[in-house]
């Protein structure tokens, strides 16, 4: 299974990669909305995970963006969003983000989640 | 290393980035440039470090930063003016953040209530800002609204679940051990858009128990009426679980709440259960419908085109024949075990796109992070290439030459590319010097406060790229220079004043390439260096013979002197017990020198020459008897035969050098090294060299063999420090050659004549 992350922190895109090349899943990553974009152009993927707060397009611009395209109208999509960000999880949301993952995430919850959005 | 580890360094890493970063914008937003674009960075920075934080459990900086994260989300979004009080509360609070992440970095803790008064002051901003009303009303609210109103759809999916279908639930029979759930559940149209998809809310309360589900299907419209993105189907289970709270129950439904109606009620007793055959076979029924649904959800062109109603419907006979045939069997209950179901076909069973090297070029991918040992395993054996090159170059004779004409153009064409190599490889551990100026306008800052001086930094050609390991080097003696120039040179408002100045004194920190040099000036427009002071305290300490006379700039350079320090009392900022010789110790280290002028009143200036790179050396090739020695292209000024130099005795048994009406001091290699030359003095060489400070000296050589390029070996690391020695080199044939140190020698000369 595929999964593609996008967050402008190297910091968390690491430990994303960690966290789930390790559970199994192939890992692709992108700094920005933009970016992730151009990723889901040319690769298959299964789940998105996407961070809101990032340069050039954010979380939220990414996901209408991704549900704009009819090809990804099934494409689960979290969003990565702190406690505190209520709001922002809920424009995530409005915008087409099928669940989300609350930083700081444990791993196995991360994995939880992910099965909780993908067959 | 660990894992975790491996993480804390990227982390780190990526702080000091932000924090340079979130210096450079507010350093522009002081400059009066307030655009979102900018506020959005910098809340971003602040964020993206917070994230981190939260990840290794750094409660402080967590704290710390979301406080203040909080303030940057209420300035850029115009609840908060960024008012020159507040920009100077946020770069205080940089400073804070910096202080927590160096913390956090070092292992250590910062007293609880550190950037307490910071954070109390955020809060209040954000909450005198709140008083009208408190939090804005969220815009995206819709997805909130039981009931949709979208015109491009059409009628009969307003309203929850048919009643009918639940009546039927609720009279299900009930048998009568453990707890009993009954949850009616009908996703709206926005469930399928966001790509949620039942069959895993399903799933997922099996988790918690014994789970049984009844599809409930709604009329469907004629053909034309027929919405293919509307929702004709609804769900009723019932969960036997001993635990199971409504709670959990309801957390299952976390993703798509506001998406569907949901009920939950506790019964008492368990139902009925019906026999599997029938239940998988209405299963089977309504996987495709569920599946086709969530598939179909938006495609723009069904929507825009209601009359091609047909287009988008291939599957609608089997979808209708589907329903049809599973209506009757609309009773059963579906058991639901904890085990994954057959999925429908997965989305992304397609096979993975072959790389796509253009597509990756197109797509612009700027840059690459590599390790830093994998360029220097570059670095090295480029360097090692050089010796090669240079070696083949050397072994060729003239009768080679005449013979093998091709072999030459091959070699020259090889020289060519080796030294291009070369600067790639060195232009890709070049690094602009702004990483480390930006940590100076901070420093500055401290020191002003400390000192009650008023102090501005200007910086200037920040964007000079120099190696990245003089780079790293370089921060330290940069710090010193800094503090010096706050503490002892720059002098308070009211002297200032007094003096005919403005109040504020000025620290210029700038960054040049000159030549194969990069030059870094620390200038301020302070006092200037107290000579008399410095004579006094450097013949107090034995530093210069008490009888000795020194000219201005012999004094200023004292300060560089192993041991000096001129402040009487050790002072908080510059004076910890070391002095400036330890600046001159660290660029020494990094094959720079350091050069001091000072105009009394007027200030001081400070200029560092670093060389661009450390890995390799332009040089002159020089025998000294019967020895190789080589010494620095960047510091040879000429070079003339013995025999047209006018040398001159003088007194004290020395010898100087006329150029140009300018006597230059003479060293004797072959004296200096204590060997025996065999050369006739006419047909020996001087070699003029340039010390620091534009100082003169002239080197006495037995021949010139040439000019090459070597690869700097370190003498400290192989064998140890020697006066006069810079370092050594392999050559191209093998032979070891040392590096003359000119500065070395003239410093030597200078102490020996003193002693």
């Amino acid at each position: 299974m595929r999964i593609l992350t996008v967050d402008d922190s190297r910091t968390i895109l690491a430990m994303l990669h960690h966290t789930l090349s390790n559970a199994g899943f192939e890992v692709l990553q992108a700094e920005d909305g933009q970016k992730g974009l151009s990723v889901l152009e040319r690769e298959k993927v299964d789940v998105v995970i996407t961070d809101i707060n990032m340069p050039v397009m954010d979380g939220i611009e990414f996901i209408k963006h991704v549900r704009a395209k009819g090809i990804h109208a099934s494409l689960p999509i979290l969003i990565l969003t702190t406690e505190t960000s209520q709001d922002k999880r809920d424009q995530g949301r409005a915008a087409g983000g099928t669940g989300w993952i609350v930083k700081p995430f444990d791993p196995e919850k991360l994995i939880s989640v992910i099965h909780r959005v993908v067959h | 290393m660990s894992d975790l580890d491996d993480f804390k360094a990227t982390y780190f890493d990526e702080c000091s980035e932000l924090l340079t970063e979130l210096e450079e914008q507010f350093a522009t937003i002081e400059g009066g440039d307030q655009s979102s674009e900018r506020l959005n960075a910098v809340f971003r920075a602040i964020h993206s470090i917070k994230g981190g934080a939260g990840a290794f459990g750094f409660s402080g900086l967590v704290g710390f930063a979301h406080a203040y994260e909080t303030l940057l989300d209420k300035v850029r979004e115009g609840q908060v003016r960024l008012s020159p009080d507040v920009t100077a509360l946020c770069i205080r609070a940089n400073d804070i953040v910096a202080d927590f992440v160096a913390a956090a970095r070092a292992g250590t803790e910062l007293p609880g209530e550190y950037g307490a008064d910071e954070k109390a002051r955020f809060d209040a901003l954000c909450a005198g800002e709140d008083d009208d009303g408190g939090e804005p009303m969220e815009e995206f609210d819709i997805e909130f609204v039981p009931v949709m109103v979208d015109l491009d759809k059409g009628a009969g999916e307003e309203g929850p679940a048919d009643p009918a279908g639940l009546d039927a639930f609720a009279a299900a029979p009930l048998a009568a051990d453990g707890e009993h759930w009954e949850i009616r559940f009908r996703p709206h149209s926005e469930l399928y858009a966001r790509a949620n998809d039942p069959l895993l809310l399903f799933r997922e309360l099996a988790t918690l128990g014994e789970l049984s589900v009844r599809a409930v299907f709604e009329p469907i419209p004629l053909l034309a009426d027929f919405e293919p993105f509307g929702v004709y189907c609804a769900w009723e289970m019932t969960l036997a679980s001993p635990t199971a709270t409504e709670t959990a129950i309801r957390e299952a439904f976390e993703f798509v709440e506001g998406n569907c109606d949901l009920e939950v009620v506790q019964l008492s007793a368990a139902p009925v259960t019906v026999a599997e055959p029938e239940a998988l076979s209405l299963l089977a029924a309504v996987e495709p419908i569920a599946a086709r649904l969530a598939d179909r959800m938006p495609e723009p062109p069904a929507l825009e085109l209601p009359d091609e109603a047909e287009a988008p419907l291939p599957s609608f006979s089997d979808l209708a024949d589907t329903i049809k045939s599973a209506a009757p069997a609309r009773q059963p209950f579906i058991p639901i075990r904890s085990e994954p179901m057959t999925p429908r076909a997965p989305v992304a069973e397609a096979p993975a796109a072959a790389p796509d090297a253009e597509a990756e070029r197109r797509n612009g991918v700027q840059s690459i992070r590599v390790d830093l040992d994998k360029v220097d395993r570059v670095v090295n054996m480029v360097g090692e290439l050089v010796i090669t090159q240079s070696m083949l170059t050397q072994q060729m004779d003239d009768t080679l030459r005449q013979k093998y004409q091709e072999l030459v153009r091959g070699l020259e064409v090889l020289a060519q590319t080796t030294r291009g190599l070369q600067d790639s490889v060195m232009a890709i551990r070049a690094q602009p010097v702004k990483s480390v100026f930006s940590r100076m306008p901070r420093l500055v800052r401290e020191l002003a406060t400390k000192t009650g001086k008023k102090i501005r930094l200007e910086t200037i050609g920040e964007n000079t790229e120099i190696d990245k390991t003089v780079i790293e080097q370089l921060s330290d003696p940069l710090t010193h220079m800094i503090r010096n120039s706050a503490d002892h040179g720059i002098e308070l408002p009211e002297k200032r004043l007094a003096a005919g100045k403005t109040e504020t004194g000025v620290i210029r920190l700038s960054a040049e390439q000159a030549g194969g040099n990069i030059l870094i000036v620390v200038e301020d427009d302070g006092a200037g260096i107290n000579r008399e002071k410095v004579m006094q305290v450097a013949r107090q300490r034995g530093v210069v013979a008490a009888d000795q006379q020194l000219t201005d700039e012999q004094i200023d350079q004292l300060i560089f002197a192993p041991g000096f320090s001129t402040a009487e009392a050790v002072s908080d900022i510059s004076g910890r017990g070391v002095g400036m010789d330890v600046v001159l110790s660290n660029i020494k280290k990094i094959g720079g020198s350091v050069h001091v002028r000072s105009w009394a009143g007027r200030g001081t200036r400070m200029t560092l020459r670093l060389p661009l790179t450390l890995a390799v050396l332009d040089v002159m090739l020089v025998r000294v008897s019967q020895n190789p020695y080589v010494v620095p292209l960047s510091s040879i000024v000429e070079t003339m035969q013995c025999s047209r130099a006018s040398f001159e005795r003088v007194p004290s048994g020395g010898k100087v050098l006329q150029v140009r009406g300018e006597y230059v001091q003479v060293i004797d290699l072959c004296d200096r090294f204590e060997m025996a030359t065999s050369v006739d003095e006419k047909n020996r060489f001087v070699v003029l060299c340039e010390a620091e400070g534009s100082v003169k000296v002239a080197l006495v050589v037995d021949d010139i063999i040439g000019q090459q390029q070597v690869v700097i070996k370190s003498l400290e690391e192989n064998f140890e420090s020697i006066e006069g020695i810079a370092g050594g080199t392999i050559l191209g044939d093998g032979n070891v050659a040392l590096i003359v140190d000119v500065q070395g020698l003239k410093t030597a000369k200078l102490r020996r004549a003193a002693a």
